[in-house]
This record gives C-alpha cells, structure tokens and sequence, in this order.
C-alpha cells in the first residue's frame, strides 16, 4: 500500500497560484525554448538565477523540486559521462590507460559488493552511485596487475568538462520549470488549460472537450481503482496466490487472477458511468458550460510580459553571439 | 486457541492515502472450532482491517498475531512465507467479482486447491465437493462463472474459499445484496457447513436479526475500537446499542413496543416468528 | 392522462427471454411509488427503460404527454433523473463541485448561475462543507446524497432511485431514505426500486413485479393485508406484519395488538 499522489500538485499559495493554467503552460514552453537558445555557460547561470528568484518569489518549497529532479538523476548522469567520454573538442585535460586485468576486475566485484552493502543504508544513494562509479575508473588505472585481458584509453577534454556542465544546468532549469508547473497546477486545471489550447486542432478532428474529460474522468477514478486492485490482490492472496511470495512460475497465473478480476469490474464500471452519464444528459459532441472557467488576471500579463522579454533577450543575444 | 489477538493495532502513518481503517488495541481469541461469531459495527469501524489481520493479509502496527502457531508482527518478514496460513483461515471477501476470473465455475475453484500444491485430480475432487457443500449442483463446474446471477456467484467465490478446507472460514458480508429469500438460504447454508464440519464460522455483518438467530457470539467493533465480546443475548439485553449505531432484532424491537403499549409481562427476548407468537399469546392470553 | 404512464412495455436482451412483459402502470405528480422485486425481477430494467437508456422491444413510456424516444430522451431527462445503485460508479466529477456540476453543465446553464445552484443544492442534501471534497473521501452515503443534488440541479421533478440504498449500511440507508421522504413531501415524485419491503413501507404505492410482470399494484394497506402476495413474489414481510397477519381477529386481546401493530406502521 502506497502512497498515491496523483500528479505532484501540493496546494498552497503564491503567485504561480493565482495564474491561469494556460499562461502558465505556454510561458513554460516558451522559457524552454529560450534556455535551449542560449549558448553559454555564463548565460546559463543568469537564466539559473533567474529561476531560483522566480521560485523564491513564487514561494515554492525548493526541497519539492529537487525531490522532483530524483527520478531523472540516470538521465542526468547518463548526459554528463557521455559528454565526458565521447566529446573529444579542445585541450587534453587527462589521459589514462585503463586495465582490465584480473586483479582489477576481482577489485571492481569488492566494489559493488561494499557499493550495495553500503546503499543498503538507504542514504545518500545518489553520492554512492556516484562514488561507485568513479571508483571504477579509479580500479582500472591503479590496479595494473595480474592476467591483463584488454586496456583502454580514457580521455579527457577541456570541452568535454564545458558541455557536460552546460548540458546539467540546462536540464535542471527545464527540470525546474516543469517541476514548478505541475507542483503549483491542479492536474484537473492543467487539463483544462491544454484542453484550451488544443481547441484550435478542431480544424483537423481532434476534439480537445473529449480528451479533457478523458483525463478528468481518469483522475477521477485512479484512487478507485487502485483501491481495487488491491482488494482483488488480497482476495487472490486468500486463496493461495500471494504476490509478495511464490515463484516466477506462479507470478504469470497470479498476474491473470488480478488482471481479469480488474477488467471485468473496469468493464461493468464504465457501463454504470455512460448509463450514468447519459441519464444526466451528456451528449458526446454536444457543447457544454464548464463550472470551472479559466479567466486571465493582471499575474498572468506580468508574467506573459516576463517571457515574451526572457525570449527576446536569448534571441538577441543568439543573434549578437 | 486458533487465532490469538494481543493487542493489535493497525494505522497508517499520517498524510498518506487510507485503504483500510484504523484497528487499536484488539485482544482477542478465537478457536478453531464449533463456533458462530458475527463481527458487527459501523462502516468504517475497522471490522474488514480486523478480519484480513486473521489471514496475515494486513500485519499489525504494533501487537501481535498468532494464527495457527505462527505469529505475525509488524511488517511482513520476506524470508517467512505467510502464505500456508490462508489454507487454515480462508477469507471470502463481500463481491465475488473480486476473485471470479477462470473460463469455468471448476477452475476457478481449483485455483485455490492448486497454489497449495494440490494436483489437478485432488483439486477437481475438491471442487465437486466443494459446489455441493454450497448448495449448487454439479452441473454448475462447466459453466462461466461470470453468467450467474449475484446469489451463484457469492455461493462459487465461497465454495472456492472451501475447497482449501480451511479450519476457520471468515465472510466479509456474505448476505449483502441478495434479497431476503437468498439471504436466509445463505445463512442456512452456513449453519449446515457448521453443523457437518465443525468449523468456526465468522461473518461480518450488519444484519442484527440474522446475528441474534444464528450466531454463538457476537464482536462489536466501534471507531477501530472491540468494545464488546459477548453472546447475541446479552448483547441484546444492552440498553445503549443506538450509540454504537447497532439496531435490535425486529422480534425484540416489535415486542419491546407491544411490550410498553400494554404493560404485559412477556419476554422479548424471542428468536424468531414461532416462539414470539407463542410468546405473545401465552402473554395475553393471562 | 397521468403524469407518467407506461404501456405495454416489454423488453428483451437477446429477444429470446423477455426481461419485461406487457408493463403498464400510471404514475401521479407528487406520488412515491416502490417497485418491489426479487433479484432478476426485471426492476432495474424497468428503471433504465424510463429514462431511455434501454429502448423497449414494444409499449411506450410517457412523461407529461409525451412518448420517450431517441429525440425526446434529452428533454425528458430534464424532468426525470436516476440514482443508480453503485455510489461510486455514478460520480463524474473530480470533487464534489464538479460533480453537482456535471448535468448542468450538459444543459448548458451559466457558470454563474451553476455556482448559485451548487450552493442551493449542497446545502440541501448537507453537502456544502464538502464541496471541494474527492470521492474518495466520502461515505457511499455521502456521493449518493451528492448525486440527488446533481438530479434537483437539473430542476428535474421525479427521481428514480435504482436500489441507491442497497450498498449502504443500515444507519445510511436510513438516513438516505428520510431524506427522500422530505423530498417527496416537498412535490417530487420518488420512484424507489428495492427489494427491501422495509423501504418500501415509506412509498404511498406498491408495484409488486415478478418474472418480468406487474403481480400487484395498490395502495401499500391493501396489499399487506395480503401477505400471500409477497410470499408468492419471494418478497418478505416485515417482522411486525407478519405478527400482525398470524394473530386471531377474533380474540379481543389479539385484536387490540394486532390494530397497534398496524398503526405503528402507518407512523413510521
């Protein structure tokens, strides 16, 4: 039993509050393309303190958004080693022969043996992977001993260090400001306000009303269904099928006695709601009122102003630079 | 004892979406056979978390259960496998939607048999016997379950439960839903289970006429709190059951008026229709 | 001409077995009728029947006059609205608002005045401290309660209940049904489907339906003066009219209880 938290939206106040959620998804968007505009190291460190004041005069609690950044910490790593690696611009900074030899492998599996004893712990994963990591490549320059089965170089350029520091920030100010969009916006307004957006595709067929009520009625029901699934699992797991315990044998049927049990209901529940539905007289297609109605204020022209200058300013400096 | 509550409590830690509701100090025993008991109380006063805690499908916050000789603490230990302990306590849950899901009535109650590590042939034995014992026939073990009406249904979700012959057979609102004629069939049918096998049947109800004419014993549940432990009797001999948000029978509610509209000696405290017609006219006729 | 009348309606699933055969009934303005079954009667059929969800193989329903039809049911169902069975299963909305909301928003009525329905409405069925509530976070009492106020939004004036109590605790269902009981006495017509005769003893009227065909209907005192009818219909009497019917006329003192039973019943 898990938390649930649909979407990251914790409720407060502030002014990324008061917005309307079109202004806000559009002026994200836009501040993306000018951070993706900008060139530099320096101009990304502007943009960077930006942000940080943006956040600090929207009040976002700033321990939420780095909890944010923990799911893509692989994306994260994955850019900076891969700009360090392969990016071969620049002065020669280091230039190591690496050896794969018995010694160093036998000190490597030592390695991952403490790595996971010690991430066992449950804290500072991140710096562990880290340290693992770096501790790898730390194993095969010292460790020249023993049976060797191959070497490698390992390079490091000047431009490699830049672009993979250039690539981090970048990714964390996107990061952020995504982060700061779906922390301060209800998923419901933030579907309202695509729902908005998207309705000029009518013009090639796509209804925006019906994926707005898609997403609603989904959001709607996930607690629902969750709630469900859980039921069916402990009821299978009356019955001798506990999926917390048995073989990867057993796992496959298990997974059938929940699935089918969960489609079934999914099946008699989605009747129910159209009957429902229909009975209080919803006609697919039909234009309807909307009890929540997205109305500009005087924040959101502030910060369309904002954007519209941040985008002019990287284009500028784009085009001096 | 069978099963040995000490002190079980079972929240979850605050802020966090709630499943299940709270259950706080419970101590109780029960054994494994010959009795009836009904487990009542308001919704959402923890009578389901107290009933999965029985099967080790929810573990305790703090406290302590024994089911069968082993005893389950707080949070699941993943070197113990739990899981032999649903074949001693089986658990049908209130819609037999949740558990139904084979192409056949037989095999989806060989399911059960066959996580145990029953074979194929001893589970279809298993099955047959088990459809009986329900009160559906034979002929029932070809058909898809999933075109029975909700009375079959309920009977095939508990006949599942059966076939793993556990000792102690708990039922999460066995009766609800079905009108009043399946209702009594149903409760006959457990009283018959109970008389053949000797096994201790406990029931969730909220149907205190079904709890005062069928049941042995009686486990009020009232804001995660057992508050009472006791034969239907004397349960029923209570005065303040409205603050429990518990009814009285209908025999002794309609007797109890007649009772004070004429001043008459009787005795309310009658089961059924029979013994409280007998009642009445021994009681006017003086 | 009544305000509801249904004629002749059948209907059937496959077209072999029929659900519902020759149904007609007349229903009053203001009127609370039980419909009255075992399970597999046909209630629930006959409730999506007159609402349109379910188009009859042959009869017709008439509201004020006119016949329901695929062009009529959306003008119709302005003036009668459903509570269904499975609280959860009818809740549209993400909160309470949105869910009140809903219908209205079907018939396109102003967000202002939608805000001031909403209000009205709440407070009506004691909804208005939750209106920014999940479902998930109310009783099964609650989101049917939420549901009433989504039907009277609309301005509709007769409300089927499809057996909206039978997933309720008894305090709930209490609770629910008293509720109805002030609705009704404020003019709108109840149509309740149960098989609960508890319930029923609320209505005015009883239609007793078995197999798929009305086997009674009448005034609520002369059918139970024949319990015959429900043991014959797998429908169960309350334990006070089953005490009234087995006592002896003819002995004063049996007399004397049996009238108190029965008067006990007219109070509830």
């Amino acid at each position: 039993m898990k938390n649930i938290v649909i979407g990251q939206y914790i409720p407060g106040k502030g002014l990324f509050y008061r917005m309307d959620p079109r202004t806000k998804i559009i002026s994200v968007i836009t501040l993306m393309i000018a951070i993706f505009l900008l060139g530099s190291i320096p101009q990304l460190l502007v943009a960077f303190s930006v942000c940080a004041v943006m956040m600090w005069v929207g009040n976002i609690p700033v321990k939420r958004v780095i909890r944010g950044m923990k799911p893509l910490i692989i994306l994260l790593l994955f850019t900076f080693f891969f700009q360090i690696f392969f990016n071969k611009e620049g002065k020669l900074l280091l230039d190591e022969v690496m050896h794969v030899t018995v010694v160093s492998v036998l000190g490597i599996v030592l390695w991952t043996i403490i790595w996971r004893l010690l991430a066992r712990i449950g804290k500072f994963k991140t710096v562990l992977l880290l340290a693992y990591i770096m501790g790898i490549f730390v194993l095969f320059r010292f460790l020249p001993f023993g049976y060797s089965f191959t070497t490698f170089r390992f390079a490091i350029y000047e431009k490699g260090i830049e672009m993979s520091i250039f690539v981090i920030i970048r990714l964390v100010i996107i990061i952020s400001l995504s982060t700061v969009l779906t922390l301060t916006t209800k998923p419901t307004d933030l579907t309202q306000g695509l729902e908005s957006l998207m309705r000029p595709l009518k013009i090639i067929g796509i209804r925006s009303e019906d994926f707005a009520l898609i997403i609603s009625i989904s959001l709607r029901y996930i607690p629902t269904i969750l709630d469900e699934a859980f039921k069916i699992m402990a009821a299978q797991a009356s019955r001798g099928a506990d999926f917390a315990e048995g073989k990867l044998k057993d796992k496959v049927k298990q997974v059938i006695s929940l699935l089918v049990p969960m489609f079934i209901i999914a099946f008699k529940r989605s009747e129910d709601l159209a009957d429902a539905m229909e009975s209080r007289n919803f006609v697919p297609g039909k234009p309807r009122t909307r009890i929540h109605e997205l109305r500009f204020g005087w924040t959101d022209i502030g910060v369309g102003v904002f954007t519209l200058a941040a985008l002019a300013l990287t284009i500028v400096l784009k085009v001096i630079g | 004892m069978a099963i040995h509550f000490q002190h079980v409590s079972y929240q979850y830690p605050s802020g966090s979406y709630q499943f299940y509701q709270a259950i706080n100090d419970i101590s109780l025993s029960i054994p494994s056979q010959g009795e009836m008991i009904a487990i009542v109380g308001q919704t959402g006063s923890g009578k389901s978390t107290l009933a999965q805690h029985m099967n080790a499908l929810l573990f305790p916050s703090s406290g302590s259960v024994d089911i069968f000789g082993s005893t389950i603490r707080q949070k699941r230990d993943k070197k113990i496998s739990y899981n032999h302990l649903r074949k001693h306590v089986g658990l049908v849950f209130q819609f037999p939607e949740y558990q139904l899901f084979e192409e056949t009535v037989q095999k989806d109650i060989m399911f059960g048999p066959m996580n145990f590590k029953i074979s194929a042939a001893d589970a279809a034995e298993l099955a047959q016997k088990a459809i009986v014992q329900v009160g559906l026939d034979e002929t029932y073990l070809k058909r898809n379950p999933f075109n029975l009406s909700g009375g079959e249904k309920k009977r095939v979700s508990i006949a599942g439960i059966l076939a793993l012959d556990p000792d102690i057979l708990v039922l999460d609102e066995p009766t609800s839903g079905l009108d009043p004629k399946g209702k009594s069939q149903m409760m006959e049918l457990f009283t018959a289970i109970q008389k053949q096998t000797d096994k201790t049947i406990i029931i969730i109800t909220h149907d205190m006429d079904l709890v005062y004419r069928y049941m042995d014993r009686v486990i009020v549940m009232h804001e995660g709190r057992l508050i009472r432990d006791e034969s239907p009797d004397r349960l029923f001999h209570r005065k303040n059951l409205a603050e429990l948000h518990l009814d009285y029978p209908e025999t002794i509610s309609v007797l109890a008026a007649i009772k004070a509209q004429f001043s008459l000696d009787i005795d309310i405290y009658q089961k059924d229709m029979d013994a409280a017609l007998v009642e009445l006219r021994r009681a006017v006729g003086k | 001409m009544s305000y509801i009348e249904v004629k002749d309606l059948s209907f059937s699933y496959t077209g072999k077995r029929m659900i519902l055969k020759d149904i007609s009934l007349s229903i009053e303005k203001g009127e609370w009728v039980a419909i009255l079954g075992h399970n597999g009667s046909g209630k629930s059929t006959l409730a999506k029947a007159m609402v349109g969800l379910l188009e009859p193989n042959q009869g017709t329903i008439a509201y004020d006059g006119v016949v329901l039809t695929n062009d009529t049911a959306y003008d119709i169902r302005k003036k009668v609205g459903i509570v269904f069975q499975n609280p959860d299963n009818q809740f549209v909305g993400v909160t309470v608002r949105d869910d009140i909301a809903f219908g209205m928003e079907n018939l396109m009525v102003p967000q202002k005045q939608m805000l001031e329905m909403i209000d009205f409405y709440s407070e009506k069925v004691g909804m208005k401290d939750f209106l920014d509530k999940e479902p998930s976070t109310l009783s099964g009492g609650q989101k049917q309660r939420v549901a009433i106020a989504g039907i009277l939004a609309m301005q509709t004036q007769v409300i089927i209940f499809d057996e909206a109590t039978s997933m309720l605790d008894p305090y709930a269902r209490r609770d629910l049904i008293e509720y109805i009981q002030k609705l009704n006495q404020e003019g709108i017509t109840v149509i309740m489907i149960t098989h609960d005769i508890n319930e029923a003893m609320y209505a005015n009227r009883l239609v007793i339906l078995k197999d798929g065909t009305i086997f009674s209907d009448g005034d609520k005192w002369s059918l139970f003066k024949q319990p015959e009818i429900f043991e014959n219909s797998h429908l169960e009497l309350p334990f006070s009219l089953k005490l009234a019917a087995a006592l002896d006329d003819s002995l004063p003192e049996e007399k004397a209880v049996k009238d108190f039973l029965w008067q006990s019943i007219s109070n509830t």
